[in-house]
């Protein structure tokens, strides 16, 4: 039987200590300004006039039907047969169609080896056995990860104990495998994932010109291209926009 | 590879196998060269070795045990030591970043000499032997001209032992930690007086078990502390009921059941109104309190006034609420816990507050109960053998969590000996005021005015007075009434940049210490081995205080060659050695319910008061004529159009140390000024906005407002530490404002420890 990795947040024992964020820099040496994962802290007021606060840790959610890897040119992100969504670095061009594919925010491309960078579950830990870094230093305990395959897992034990909630919309059902807790409460819209109108390209990318791709090198050679000049066009947008705007931090 | 798809739709993938093999397109080299890329298999990335060193955090104070990976003889990783009772294996963000502490780029990385004015951080690097020889003739010249009681030595944290032992060698008793009066003085005072323990450093509360936690502003998910705040999630996740006492709505409360946003200062009113209730309903533990507390009917006819009505106009708790809480706790009694905040220096009545807390969580019964108080387990480790000290009043014994009250009946007449400057401890001045770790407040005080005699000469290890305190002028006068100060510490911050000479110190990833003693349900002794080598010209402070001693003829108070063999001494005498603490980083006694709850047990409680009982009405305070503590002081209020001025903590960031961590600067660069939808409407100010604070004294600074409901409108509050000033500090200079600048410098009026919750300020839009 073959594993199902999935992540469990218990958002009532979460405290927004951001452990989880630090320790994932530090195993994976994310340069600083990014991070593959984070707490997302929600305050609103109640029906009853009173302040409340939720919290949200999240990352890569894995999902079972990934734009990410539908999209990506190059056959570097991919989908491993226990359901966690890896990046090969050796074949990512960091031509960053998989970034506004991925409706959780979950990728960036990483300034420093120019290939795209996400939370991996910690494959490389989880394959010696260890917890993700993120799970290993929780301090509330709030984030649980184990096989949903193996019935006597913590992670099974839990998804039949409690009410468990994913971030999946109308608009954006993609089967996340990252689950949450929230003791019956709604979940804030802000959480929830959006569909990117940069994707758009990308969807042309991954209806289009990859089924091209199979037509051989120079179907290859179109995609990369292509996805070179776009790479080229969304660049001197972002500096024009960068220029136009004088937003004081 | 075959993926799994849900949807149904063909994948990529599978979509071009399924071309594999038709006739249809080409099957050039070429074509057939991209597929087999395509299908290529991919690699994966793989864990790279590591070693792993012990060692115990220095990120805060609570000391959790670490694991701590290092690669290429570089430390990288900081994991938690899942056999340490203080976290069980779990680190926060704070201690996560400690990587930050050893590899910032700006730290203190040589001795170096003051060349320009105090403050104005010119230096000149210096080799190690020139700056200890510099610093023990500087300090003898002192000691000839004033005698050695002029030397202050100011410590924090794990730092701070060796220095102290250093002071006190040297003959004065002028030594202090904040943490005292500063910090949790009072709550630690509170207990001694009342229970004979103090329950202050890493609490002995049995979190997992509690049913009713009573937060009193005790911020125990952002003011944290990962043991603690692990165990109080447990306990709530087991179904503890959670009152939170704070006038600021802060993640605990968004854990708790209710929300009780009490006016500031007020706490001891409406802990007075739930005594009242809890005597005169007869809820509290009758059995508890005839065979072990006295006092009972003297503290009732005190309290006989404090209605639950009476507190309503003065907390703005409805009176109702109160008799509710009473009897909510009754019900879940001993199974219950009234939570002191960490930092009870607040009101000119701590000392009320800290007693009516310790006298409630008493009147339950809750000393050695389950979902109560612990006793915790021990292991005795014996010091070193050392010469007596000539001067220094009490000298420190380790092995006793922060605090060390064994020694402490209360004003100690000492025939003989110098007495401490701060006058804590000293019979006439501040007699409760614990003198091992003296009042640090009234200690810059002392040294500004240099009363009750001259203090020329100053050792401080790590700490900022300038940003612990809330006086500035007081600290800077008394740095530059130094005719010597010499600094150690890790990081610059604006205190060391007045010194003399800066003693540039290891980090706690670069350096043994000494061990680790302490009591949870287990007893434990833990380790800090170096995970590195130093990366700078650094040294650890038993190697800095070893030479110093050398220099300064006090050899004997420093006898082992290396940290490593004085651990080793001091393991072997209490049976055990280094050998055996390298093996887990930790040595444990079990945990034991005959010893942690022994009326549970059908055990006895032991109380070590003078009458060897839980008392209401403290004999040693009758001693001292101070009884009315227990009785409400009133406190100042807001006049129209001024503010409560509060602070508080986030969860990543500690004291205002870790503002310069590159990890943790990234969570929240700049701190904001939480005000009230309300109070910034009428004042014309929208949310993001810059603002400017002053106190009555004109002093404060401009900020960013957050508007938000979650503050009373009649308080403002900010995140303490930041708003530094030190250039060296490249990452946390000029950002925020620091409420160092707006926080009261007022005395509890028993302790003398600083009350920094009694300034009103006034917010205008910039």
């Amino acid at each position: 039987m073959v594993a199902k990795y999935v992540m469990l947040a218990d958002t009532t024992r979460c405290i927004n200590c951001k452990a989880c964020e630090v320790a994932c820099r530090a195993e994976w040496d994310t340069p600083l300004g990014y991070s593959r994962d984070w707490v997302k802290e929600v305050e609103y007021v109640n029906a009853k006039g009173l302040p409340e606060v939720q919290l949200f840790p999240g990352r890569c959610q894995h999902c079972d039907d990934p734009p990410c890897v539908e999209v990506c040119p190059s056959g570097a992100s991919w989908k491993r047969e226990d359901g966690i969504v890896l990046v090969d670095h050796a074949i990512c061009s960091g031509c960053e169609l998989c970034v506004p594919a991925c409706p959780y925010e979950a990728r960036w491309l990483n300034p420093v080896t120019n290939t795209i960078s996400k939370c991996t579950f910690c494959q490389p830990r989880i394959d010696k056995g260890l917890q993700p870094a993120c799970v290993d230093t929780c301090v509330g305990r709030a984030l649980i990860f184990g096989d949903a395959n193996d019935p006597n897992s913590e992670v099974s034990q839990l998804l039949k104990a409690k009410e468990w909630q994913k971030l999946v919309t109308d608009e954006v059902n993609i089967g996340p495998n990252h689950y949450y807790y929230t003791a019956g409460k709604a979940i804030p819209d802000t959480v929830m994932p959006k569909l990117n109108e940069r994707h758009l390209s990308g969807k042309l990318m991954e209806n289009i010109v990859n089924p091209l791709g199979t037509l051989g090198i120079g179907g290859m050679m179109a995609v990369f291209l292509g996805a070179g000049i776009k790479k080229l066009i969304d660049r001197r947008q972002d500096v024009s926009n960068k220029e136009g705007s004088h937003e004081q931090h | 590879m075959q993926e799994s798809n849900q949807s149904g739709k063909a994948s990529r993938r599978a979509f071009l196998k399924s071309m594999m093999g038709t006739a249809v397109v080409s099957t050039a080299a070429l074509s057939l060269d991209a597929q087999a890329r395509i299908h290529a298999p991919h690699e994966l990335e793989t864990l790279k070795d590591y070693e792993e060193h012990w060692g115990f955090c220095d990120m805060c104070y609570w000391r959790c045990g670490l694991k701590v990976r290092s690669r290429d003889g570089k430390a990288f990783k900081i994991d938690g030591n899942p056999e340490h009772p203080l976290n069980r294996g779990v680190v926060c963000g704070k201690g996560n970043s400690g990587i930050q502490v050893a590899f910032a780029p700006n730290r203190l990385k040589q001795p170096m000499e003051r060349t320009g004015a105090r403050g104005d951080n010119k230096w000149r690097p210096m080799p190690w032997d020139e700056a200890l020889d510099k610093v023990a003739h500087e300090l003898n010249k002192v000691k000839e001209k004033y005698g050695p009681q002029a030397l202050v030595m100011i410590g924090h944290g794990t730092w701070e032992k060796p220095y102290h032992r250093l002071a006190h060698a040297f003959g004065t008793p002028n030594t202090t930690s904040p943490v005292f009066g500063l910090c949790c003085g009072p709550r630690g005072v509170s207990n001694t007086l009342i229970a004979g323990k103090n329950l202050t450093g890493n609490e002995t509360i049995d979190l997992e078990n509690c049913k009713y936690f009573l937060m009193m502003g005790r911020n125990i998910t952002e003011s944290l502390h990962n043991g603690e705040t692990l165990g109080w999630i447990d306990g709530v996740a087991n179904g503890a009921k959670v009152t939170y006492v704070d006038p600021r709505y802060t993640i605990t409360a968004s854990k708790a059941d209710e929300w009780l946003s009490i006016r500031p200062l007020t706490d001891h009113a409406f802990l007075l109104a739930l005594i009242h209730v809890v005597i005169k309903g007869g809820l509290y533990d009758k059995q508890f309190v005839a065979e072990y507390v006295t006092g009972l009917d003297e503290l009732t006819a005190k309290v006989e006034k404090y209605t639950p009505e009476w507190q309503e106009e003065i907390t703005t708790v409805p009176a109702e609420t109160v008799r509710r809480i009473a009897l909510e706790m009754a019900q879940k009694a001993p199974a219950v816990f009234v939570y002191s905040p960490r930092r009870l220096t607040r009101t000119s009545n701590d000392l009320g507050t800290g007693m009516s807390i310790s006298i409630l969580n008493s009147l339950f019964g809750v000393w050695d109960r389950k979902g109560g108080i612990f006793t915790p387990q021990t292991i005795k480790v014996p010091e070193i053998d050392l010469p007596e000290f000539p001067h220094a009043h009490v000298s420190r014994e380790e092995g006793h969590g922060d605090f060390d009250f064994a020694h402490n009946p209360f004003a100690v007449d000492v025939e003989g000996k110098i007495q401490r400057a701060d006058g804590a401890g000293v019979p006439g001045r501040w007699p409760l005021a614990n003198p091992q770790y003296g009042l640090t407040n009234e200690m810059w005080k002392a040294m500004a005015e240099q009363d009750p005699y001259p203090l020329k000469a100053l050792l401080t290890a790590g700490g900022n007075g300038f940003t612990n305190s809330t006086d500035y002028d007081t600290v800077r006068k008394a740095l530059l009434n130094m005719d010597f100060y010499v600094a150690a510490d890790v990081s610059p911050n604006e205190m060391n940049s007045y010194a003399d000479i800066i003693l540039p110190e290891a980090s706690y990833l670069e350096r043994y210490d000494d061990l680790q003693i302490g009591g949870a349900r287990e007893g434990f002794i833990a380790l800090r081995e170096p995970a590195m080598q130093p990366l700078h010209d650094t040294k650890g402070s038993w190697d800095i205080c070893k030479a110093l001693s050398q220099r300064l003829g006090l050899e004997a108070y420093f006898p082992h060659d290396s940290v490593a063999d004085m651990l080793d001494d001091r393991l072997k005498k209490a049976g055990y050695s280094l050998a055996e603490l390298k093996e887990k980083g930790i040595i444990k006694k079990p945990a034991d319910d005959a010893i942690n709850f022994p009326r549970e047990m059908g055990g006895k409680s032991v109380f070590p008061t003078p009458s060897g009982k839980i008392e209401l009405i403290p004999s040693q305070l009758q001693a001292l004529g101070m009884e009315d503590a227990i009785e409400w002081a009133e406190q100042p209020r807001p006049k129209d159009g001024e503010f409560h001025f509060t602070f508080g903590r986030v969860g990543f960031h500690t004291h205002a140390r870790t503002q310069d961590n590159i990890w943790l600067n990234y969570f929240m660069p700049e701190n904001l000024l939480w005000i009230h939808p309300d109070a910034a409407a009428k004042l014309g100010i929208s949310d993001g906005e810059t603002v400017e604070v002053k106190d009555p004294k004109g002093r404060g600074g401009k900020i960013a407002a957050k508007v938000t409901p979650r503050i009373r409108p009649d308080t403002v509050f900010t995140v303490h530490g930041f708003g530094h000033w030190d250039t060296r500090m490249t990452t946390a200079v000029g950002k925020g404002l620091s409420d160092s600048l707006l926080g009261s410098d007022n005395r509890e009026k028993h302790i003398g420890s600083i009350s920094m919750g009694m300034n009103m300020v006034t917010v205008t839009k910039v």
